[in-house]
């Protein structure tokens, strides 16, 4: 019986040790731990990082949680301090998932800085992000205005309710149709865990309840499918119009059925190669400067010292017209 | 007939009614044909699923990797869609890998001597890297639209995925009531020790079991795609759970011997009748699994209680 | 310690596992052993062990005794307790918070098992549904922040490299339950009424008092786990205790715990948790995709399981 348990686990072994090589030399490496992984956003960021990584000359980690769960999530970022890995990034579920590592990355000389999904406050070394929390929920309030109109009913559907970067985004929503759009109704928002069917389900549900409802929200990029698809079997395209943060591929077949008006979202994999570049930068010990042009980036990224973000810049809003240029 | 409208169903289609009223007092939208389709529509996986597990629960099993179970099989379906088979194959598809899958199931509880619900616990996590796996990470996305009339074409205000499902009930009903699998399954189900005396083959009736809850999972699979036409990651985790409230909900006994099909099916509706109504008069969702939780207790509760008997007996007046 | 061993196979199989996995390592990988990489493992194993704990006492104690509420209640005496800080409770009585409000929700399970007598998986599948989601739902999903300083350092200390929370709460329960189920006379009320409850009925043992106590005590358990959350991250987070009924389920199981109650001890669970821990570390320490943590687990489950079944029968 021993041997046959042996057999099973040296066999896993065998399988695991042939799936990846340890990494060549710990200090010059840069890692990043995604809130998830099996999502295609957080794969496309993966990709951009894999490219920085074979321009900078460093090695590259992607490694993050099954489920979206914190203490899995800081369990990974404590095995790769634990390695002495150069600069860990971590695009957090929530602060708790770095603060209890926070002082043990610095005595171990490991650069800790977030990605992503930011911890403020946290000590963290730099936040690399996207574009504003305010930027992004302006963002798809304004375009959703344009659309609908003012005098509107829309619905916001996210993932998982503890995300606190979705939950960022929300509050800037409300806050948008609070101060510019008075007139404009947004529900309160419902939560559909990771589960495409729960958002289709709640989209469902959302559209019968609220027969005058004219926009839904996908927050989550893994409610973008749901909603879309909700839209179309309900029979309301062209009545409601659906929308999220969700990457061109994913939201491709939506804009074109026109069950989605729009989609807003930013490069992920150019995020994930300027996290890389900025996880080098700290490696190297340079200091960012206010503007650098990296690249095959449209645009210059931007450094602010006073709250120590570096910006990707301004997401880009995809339509039927334009998504087939786009391969993310 | 008596035993098919027992305590139990009486109860649950009351709950149903009353749950029904007073959502349709608060929200003039729900008693709408639009928004009762909508319920139904819902279901449908779940429908299927909790059939899967009433037979199993009878049997004095459990399977909590049916859904992972119907993640694969929906990625049998998605893929075969996707390299341009015929839509009606690749539906039919979906029950077959189910089946198999319940196969590896049924063999693993029937040979390897353990419990199903350590055996089923194992599977879930090698059907969940199974998943990952096959997916490479990424998702199933945009699969061509071949199997959507399934679900979206009423045919007499119905869709044929209801139609089908009620098909399906049928048949297990059939394969239960007019067959010896269904006296034999409920046997295994009371005592295995005493069927197997009896001269009953229980390992087979374990592994049919299985592999009919397996297609009814895979069949979901299917209806899965022809609604999402996208598969994630996170396909079917919250399934097999809710799976076992609905059937026990309805009556069914997880320790074996014991179903009823029209008691699942009212599990189920009572299950997706109040996520639906609490939406529509404005509760979050994310109360949602708190209700579920609380319409067991309060189900199970009663008929422990000792108001159960005059409850009973309060439904059972009228007929 | 041999003759000990002989009495449990599946200590002996999962001590054989634990010492191949680390020469797997140490083979692969040497710079992995080192003392930091242990203090890890025990860091990541505190929370899983209370939980398994509470888990192996309730399976063990038979009458189909099983508890899927553990991680609800894990979230929300974690969020409660929080709350009620916020809410002006003294901070001192942080931690006799997480642990009264564990203990409570554990009785209200063992009054639905002991009093309506719900079979222990529907009642605590309800109760699991009820807990968790009344976490979550209750913050709306925010993480509860401002737990008092003073806990942190000893939820992130360490002595000689063993952290403090496992140090001094979760291994010296450990011993306590060891010694209380081989050495008290209420232990084996405890293992005789998982092996066969009629009889210990009819030997006037108080079943149904103790199995209430049992599910009380799993509670307590999992207060004493989201404790040590709070403690450890700083902060109380709604789903903190995702996945933990089912990896507490795995952890005891693979223990050596019968599910059918009656045999196994808590040495067999507190090796299982130790074995799982240090195999996602290694796993990931080799960057292995976190999605194999979860296949080999479960796979792991159903080898030993089956290997046990069938050794069992041939004996």
């Amino acid at each position: 019986m021993l041997r046959q348990l042996k057999l099973t686990l040296f066999a896993a072994t065998l399988l695991a040790t042939g799936a990846l090589p340890a990494s060549a030399d710990p200090a010059n490496t840069v890692a990043f731990v995604p809130q998830l992984i099996g999502i295609p956003y957080f794969n496309a960021m993966e990709e951009g990082g894999k490219k920085a990584a074979a321009d900078l000359g460093v090695e590259f980690i992607y490694s993050g949680p099954v489920d979206t769960n914190p203490v899995d999530q800081l369990q990974i970022v404590q095995n790769l301090i634990d390695q002495g890995v150069g600069a860990v990034s971590v695009s957090v579920l929530d602060a708790s998932t770095i603060a209890p590592v926070v002082e043990q990355a610095k005595a171990k000389g490991v650069k800790l800085f977030t990605s992503d999904s930011d911890a403020p406050d946290s000590g963290r070394a730099v936040y690399v992000a996207q574009a504003t929390d305010q930027g992004l929920g302006y963002a798809i309030i304004d375009e959703m205005v344009e659309r609908v109109g003012e005098e509107a009913t829309v619905a916001i559907v996210s993932g998982e309710a503890t995300a606190s970067n979705l939950n960022a985004w929300i509050g800037f929503m409300q806050e948008r149709a609070k101060d510019k759009y008075p007139k404009l109704t947004l529900l309160e928002p419902q939560y559909a865990g990771g589960a495409a069917d729960r958002a289709a389900q709640i989209a469902t549900d959302l559209m019968a309840a609220n027969p005058d409802l004219k926009g839904i929200i996908g927050v989550a990029s893994t409610t973008c499918p749901g909603v879309g698809q909700a839209i179309e079997t309900a029979g309301k395209i062209g009545s409601v119009i659906g929308t999220g943060y969700c990457s061109p591929n994913t939201a491709r077949s939506y804009l074109k059925s026109g069950s989605f008006g729009y989609s807003v979202l930013w490069d992920p994999a150019k995020l994930g190669y300027l996290t890389v570049w900025a996880g080098k930068q700290l490696i190297d010990g340079k200091p960012f400067e206010a503007s650098v042009q990296l690249p095959g980036f449209d645009s210059p990224t931007t450094y602010d010292p006073a709250t120590g973000i570096l910006l990707l810049g301004e997401p880009a809003v995809f339509t039927a017209d334009n998504v087939d240029q786009f391969d993310f | 007939m008596t035993r098919l409208l027992g305590g139990r169903e009486a109860t649950l289609a009351a709950a149903c009614l009353v749950a029904a009223l007073v959502f349709a007092a608060a929200s003039p939208v729900f008693l709408t044909p639009g928004n009762l389709l909508t319920v139904l529509r819902n279901s449908t996986e779940l429908l299927l699923a909790a059939l899967g597990m009433t037979l199993l629960l009878a049997m004095g099993a459990i399977d909590v990797s049916i859904g992972m179970a119907m993640g694969l099989a929906a990625i049998v379906v998605g893929q075969l869609l996707m390299a341009g088979i015929d839509p009606a194959l690749a539906g039919i598809a979906g029950p077959l890998a189910g089946a198999a899958l319940g196969l590896v199931a049924g063999a693993v509880v029937a040979f390897g001597k353990i419990p199903a619900i350590v055996a089923t616990l194992g599977l879930l996590g090698v059907y969940r890297a199974g998943i990952f796996l096959t997916l490479g990470g990424a998702w199933l996305s945009g699969i061509p639209t071949g199997l959507t009339d399934l679900v979206a074409t009423p045919v007499l205000g119905v869709p044929p995925a209801i139609v089908l499902i009620g098909l399906a009930y049928l048949a297990v009903f059939v394969l239960l009531r007019r067959t010896p699998f269904g006296p034999h399954l409920l046997a295994v189900g009371n005592s295995d020790e005493k069927a197997r005396l009896s001269g009953i083959a229980v390992t087979r009736i374990r592994l049919m079991t299985f592999v009919v809850a397996g297609a009814l999972a895979g069949l979901a699979a299917t209806f899965y795609i022809a609604t999402y036409r996208n598969v994630s990651m996170t396909i079917g985790a919250t399934l097999p759970l809710e799976a076992i409230a609905a059937a026990v909900l309805g009556g069914t006994s997880i320790l074996g011997g014991r179903c009823t099909l029209v008691g699942t099916v009212l599990g189920v509706i009572l299950i997706r009748l109040m996520q639906n109504g609490l939406l529509l008069v404005g509760v979050p969702s994310l109360w949602q699994p708190v209700v579920t939780g609380a319409m067991l207790l309060i189900v199970l509760g009663l008929e422990a209680g000792a108001g159960s008997e005059g409850l009973r007996r309060l439904v059972r007046r009228p007929a | 310690m041999t003759a000990r061993l002989r009495q449990s196979p599946t200590l002996a199989i999962l001590a054989g596992l634990w010492v191949l996995l680390v020469a797997g390592i140490a083979l692969l990988s040497p710079g992995i052993l080192t003392a930091s990489t242990l203090t890890t493992i025990l860091q990541f194993s505190s929370i899983l062990a209370l939980v398994s704990l509470g888990q192996a006492l309730v399976i063990l104690a038979g009458g189909a005794g099983i508890d899927l509420s553990v991680g609800g209640i894990v979230s929300l005496a974690s969020v409660l307790a929080m709350m009620a800080v916020s809410a002006g409770l003294p901070a001192t009585l942080l931690p006799l918070a997480c642990l009264g409000i564990g203990l409570a929700l554990g009785l209200g399970n063992g009054l639905l098992v002991t009093r309506l007598r719900i079979l222990p998986l529907i009642a605590t599948l309800a109760t699991f549904y009820v807990f968790s989601g009344s976490a979550v739902a209750l913050t709306g999903g925010a993480a509860q922040s401002g737990v008092p300083a003073a806990f942190t350092p000893w939820g992130r200390g360490a002595l000689a490299g063993i952290p403090l929370p496992f140090l001094t709460l979760a291994l010296p329960l450990f011993l306590v339950a060891g010694v209380v189920i081989s050495a008290t006379s209420w232990g084996r009320w405890l293992v005789a009424m998982g092996d066969n409850e009629r009889s210990a009925r009819l030997v006037g043992i108080p079943v149904d008092r103790a199995r209430l106590i049992v599910y009380g005590l799993s509670g307590l358990a999992s207060g004493a786990a989201a404790f040590v959350s709070l403690a450890w991250l700083g902060s109380a987070r709604p789903n903190i205790g995702q996945n933990l009924e089912l990896t507490s389920l795995t952890a005891v199981l693979l223990g050596g715990v019968s599910i059918f109650g009656g045999r196994g001890g808590v040495a067999g669970v507190l090796a299982a948790v130790l074995l799982l821990v240090t195999l996602q570390t290694a796993l990931l320490r080799l960057n292995i995709n976190t999605v194999w943590q979860v296949g080999i687990v479960g796979a792991l489950l159903v080898a030993v399981l089956v290997a046990d079944a069938l050794t069992t029968r041939r004996r």
